[in-house]
């Protein structure tokens, strides 16, 4: 009874709450923006890299064996799972200049290079939780406090030389306060649902992806 | 195996509660509302609950007809804080007309204001289709309004008619 509300309520809802607040940009107007294909493309590799860490058992979500009502809250945890790792990475990758190109190369290489180590379950939560922990504190701590015009004397000195160094590639639009805030919740909820997620217990006797 | 009847339950409540929170949020993605007032009136509005307040838009009225069009624009935004009703974003529009309207020269900006309202009158009226009865109007349906305008924002040859003139504001 538990597993299935955990599998039909409390994941579906916990991914679509990231998938919905993961997109909340609060700078001179309010608006929600969807993934960017980009992010889609993230999205799938994070699906990929879970699902061969044991992470993910899918099987245990959709199968043959299952009734149609399972499979289909299996198929809702999925596909939300899915959109909330896109929106993951919408909301850590800054959104202007080079800071998003260099964020966009970065969780790309990231992404295949832990599919290439293959880690478990524990290594695989800890690695996420390290690399998504650095880039909120990137963006939403030192670029929002290079790009913030309320600065002190200081860095507005530190912001100028930067925006010449960098052409005005660097610097982003400001965000309100409030957005740390929401973006640490969502990153939060995001890493609790993965761990929430049904794992296989030994990832490396997988029947669905080769070795 | 059959699944106890409670399992059952929970699962297909389970999957309602996800439909329908992911049909919210892909809802507030479409429409992305600005202000709180925008989400429920878009609610209400879905479900055809949505009442714009009648005190609020008879005071706008009142404002309108006096060409106090600043003050009848403020009363129209309480009369409609969410946005969802065609005939207020119509008399928005037509105020932004009636402001805007000039006998040498139009206000470029407060027509482009103007035509923004009207679309968003348009995109909320049934089938597009809008037509305010209004017999203090001159301008009584949707694609009037927006083809003044827009008639008031371009620059062509008519612009030096000096018959232009002698126009009068509708």
């Amino acid at each position: 009874m538990i597993g299935a509300a955990r599998e039909a309520i409390v994941l579906p809802l916990m991914f679509l709450t990231v998938a919905l607040l993961g997109g909340l940009q609060m700078n001179s107007a309010t608006a929600f923006a969807p993934p960017s294909l980009f992010a889609l493309v993230l999205g799938v590799l994070m699906l990929r890299i879970l699902v061969r860490s044991g992470t993910l058992a899918p099987e245990r979500l959709l199968s043959s064996s299952r009734r149609v009502l399972e499979n289909a809250n299996g198929a809702v945890v999925l596909v939300t799972l899915w959109i909330a790792s896109a929106q993951i990475f919408t909301l850590l990758i800054p959104a202007s200049g080079l800071p998003k190109v260099a964020f966009n190369v970065y969780f790309l290489l990231l992404m295949l290079n832990t599919a290439a180590a293959d880690p478990d379950r524990p290594r695989l939560i800890h690695s996420l939780a390290v690399t998504f922990g650095t880039a909120f504190v990137l963006k939403f701590v030192v670029l929002s406090a290079l790009s913030d015009p309320g600065g002190g004397r200081l860095a507005r000195v530190l912001q100028a030389l930067l925006e010449g160094i960098t052409l005005g590639t660097l610097t982003q639009e400001t965000q309100h306060p409030a957005v740390g805030y929401v973006a640490f919740f969502v990153l939060a909820l995001f890493l609790t649902g993965v761990f929430m997620l049904p794992s296989r217990t030994s990832a490396r006797h997988s029947r669905w992806l080769p070795a | 195996m059959a699944a106890p009847t409670s399992e059952t339950t929970v699962r297909a409540a389970g999957l309602l509660l996800a439909l329908v929170y992911a049909s919210f949020a892909a809802w507030l993605y479409v429409r992305q509302p600005q202000t709180f007032e925008q989400v429920t009136g878009g609610l209400t509005a879905a479900i055809g609950a949505y009442r714009i307040d009648q005190q609020a838009f008879s005071d706008a009225l009142r404002f309108f007809n006096n060409d106090q069009f600043v003050e009848a624009r403020q009363a129209l935004a309480r009369a409609d804080p969410a946005v969802r009703d065609a005939r207020t974003q119509f008399y928005v529009a037509y105020s932004f007309y009636r402001q805007g309207w000039g006998r040498f020269y139009h206000d470029d900006t407060l027509y482009r204001q103007g035509v923004e309202a009207v679309d968003r009158a348009v995109a909320l009226a049934e089938g597009g289709r809008l037509v305010v009865d209004d017999p203090s109007l001159q301008i009584h349906t949707a694609e009037e309004l927006r083809s003044e305008l827009v008639a008031g924002i371009e620059r062509d040859t008519s612009d030096i008619n000096p018959l232009r003139l002698l126009r009068e504001r509708r």
